[in-house]
């Protein structure tokens, strides 16, 4: 029987919030889904022996991928969210990849897993190829594509600058100012 | 406008304020920006939002609105609602996105929005998108006509097709003159759907006996007094059916009668 | 309608190079999350954020216009970031509820 070419739509979509939070000593991030309530931007608490900054609250939410045709299901539950790099290492793997994508109207996005991010944590590169035919099946490919990266390619977290696509401060009561890396 | 017609034009439901649906708002604030809401929303105000969380409804409360309809079925699950309650902010969620509640809205405000008539081409489906009531008095010869002369209005400001809106004022007023003439008192409800526009004529009072005889050209049960006044031709009915695409007619002796009228837009 | 016809009708002012597409629908938010869960290919996108990641997700979206309503300043690298990506990137004074009046008005539809 011929492999069905999936044509790919998000399904189980849940909203609700990121949350990023910080130790100083050692550093360490890391972030978590929740849909109930959220903790407060700014909030330290204590875990163990380490003292914990909540950074961010963003509200994003989770999804999987299913076939439109033959109903096969892809689950995206470990895909954080995705980021667009803004360039700010001109030495960092993603911004390299970038910047030559870019010449073949080629535009990156991030796909990031949750943190802290452990050896086993890397994301398939299946995966990441199925949310590539995911935004590429949804665009008129003869103008651009999207190509997706893996976070394995950024060495250090808290040197990144790059944009997460999602809200933040919507929250906040104060008029939208500039964004502040979570990291 | 009322947040009950908000509420059923949203085909919402409510989460919080069941008692406070009769409110009537001035202002409809769309933001998923809570600083923008606080900068630029004025009281007496609904906020249409995607935005389920409490902050929403905080904004809400410290803008002075009235009321907060979450779209796309959003729902809170951060305490909101007890807020809500006690802050005496109601608190709606409608399945429908921003575009077509904002649409909906503002169709039945019908301030908001001129459409023409030839691009009538609604993103809803087969569903009401406007409706509005109005009430009758028997035998009150001074006011006869009122609701059908505000049944014109609104179909003028949504720009239907002039020769519809004459059949539907033609039959809405005839209807009416009815309820004047026979009845002790009634209502007109008139509902807009992409496809077909509704006229509901539902009364109270003497009803009618032979709903056959009644539809003839020239049978009338009008009083001499009114026939003076120029009314009670016996040519009401049948004038109704030659200006509606669908009748329904039934009555109950002692009771009433309701009167359903469709016109295909 | 394309873009370049809805610019006209409705007056909006272009801020960034774009080339003009087909409108096929309209998506109209602030939260990045729910284009990127709701919106399809080809809708304008009503909104009142300015911050740069509306590109990003504009662009993974693949909308063919992005609209800033309620008369926004528009930074400098936004409209930069819309122009590389020649994403359109509109801009009107008139607030978002009273926008989408005109938008339905000239008989544009959800997909």
């Amino acid at each position: 029987m011929p492999e069905c070419q999936h044509q790919w739509e998000m399904t189980h979509i849940e909203f609700g919030f990121l949350v990023f939070e910080k130790c100083s000593q050692p550093y360490s991030l890391r972030t978590y889904f929740s849909t109930k309530g959220h903790p407060v931007i700014g909030e330290k608490y204590r875990d163990g022996n380490s003292d914990w900054t909540v950074m961010e609250n963003a509200q994003s939410f989770l999804f999987d991928l299913k076939c439109k045709r033959c109903e096969h299901k892809e689950d995206f539950r470990k895909i954080m969210g995705f980021m667009h790099c803004t360039g700010c290492l001109p030495d960092c793997e993603v911004e390299i990849m970038q910047k030559r994508f870019e010449l073949q109207k080629k535009w990156i996005v991030v796909a990031f897993g949750f943190l802290p991010k452990k050896e086993q944590d890397s994301i398939p590169i299946e995966k990441l190829r199925i949310l590539e035919d995911y935004f590429n099946q949804r665009r008129d490919t003869s103008r651009s594509t999207i190509a997706v990266l893996s976070y394995d390619l950024i060495e250090d977290f808290s040197r990144c600058k790059g944009d997460f696509i999602h809200d933040v401060g919507m929250l906040s009561l104060e008029p939208p100012g500039e964004k502040k890396s979570p990291f | 406008m009322k947040i009950k017609n908000i509420k059923d034009i949203l085909d919402a439901e409510v989460i919080v304020g069941d008692d406070k649906l009769d409110i009537d708002v001035k202002h409809i604030y769309a933001s998923d920006l809570m600083s923008d809401v606080l900068a630029f929303g004025e009281p007496n105000s609904i906020l249409l939002t995607g935005l389920a969380s409490q902050q929403a409804i905080i904004s809400a409360h410290m803008a002075e609105f009235d009321g907060v309809v979450l779209i796309r079925g959003k729902k809170t699950k951060d305490g909101s609602e007890k807020f809500a309650r006690d802050k005496q902010i109601v608190l709606l969620s409608t399945q429908l996105d921003m575009y077509d509640a904002c649409v909906r809205i503002g169709l039945a405000d019908n301030k908001q929005i001129i459409l023409n008539s030839e691009k009538l081409a609604f993103p809803v489906k087969n569903n009401i998108i406007l409706s509005h009531e109005f009430s009758v008095d028997g035998n009150d010869f001074t006011n006869a006509g009122m609701a059908s002369t505000e049944v014109k209005a609104v179909l003028k400001k949504i720009g239907l097709d002039p020769v519809l809106i004459r059949r539907v004022a033609i039959s809405t007023y005839e209807s009416e003159m009815n309820v004047v003439m026979h009845a002790k008192r009634g209502t007109v409800k008139l509902s807009v759907t992409p496809k077909f526009i509704q006229v509901i004529i539902e009364d109270v009072g003497k009803g009618i006996p032979d709903i056959k005889m009644a539809m003839q050209e020239g049978y009338t049960t009008a009083t001499e007094e009114m026939r003076a006044m120029g009314f009670g031709s016996g040519m009401g009915l049948p004038n109704i059916k030659k200006n509606s695409d669908e009748l329904d007619l039934s009555s109950e002796v002692g009771k009433g009668t309701c009167l359903r009228l469709k016109f295909f837009i | 309608m394309t873009t370049k016809e809805l610019i006209e009708n409705l007056n909006l002012k272009p801020l960034s190079k774009f080339d003009h597409r087909e409108i096929k629908g309209v998506f109209v938010s602030d939260m990045l999350s729910d284009v990127m869960a709701g919106a399809k290919s080809g809708d304008i996108w009503v909104t009142v954020q300015t911050h740069k990641s509306v590109i990003p997700a504009a662009n993974l979206v693949d909308v063919s216009a992005v609209i800033i309503t309620s008369n926004k300043q528009v930074p400098q690298d936004t409209i930069e970031l819309a122009s590389k990506h020649s994403i359109a990137l509109l801009w009107t004074e008139l607030p978002t509820f009273e926008f989408v009046g005109k938008l339905y008005a000239l008989g544009l539809m959800t997909t």
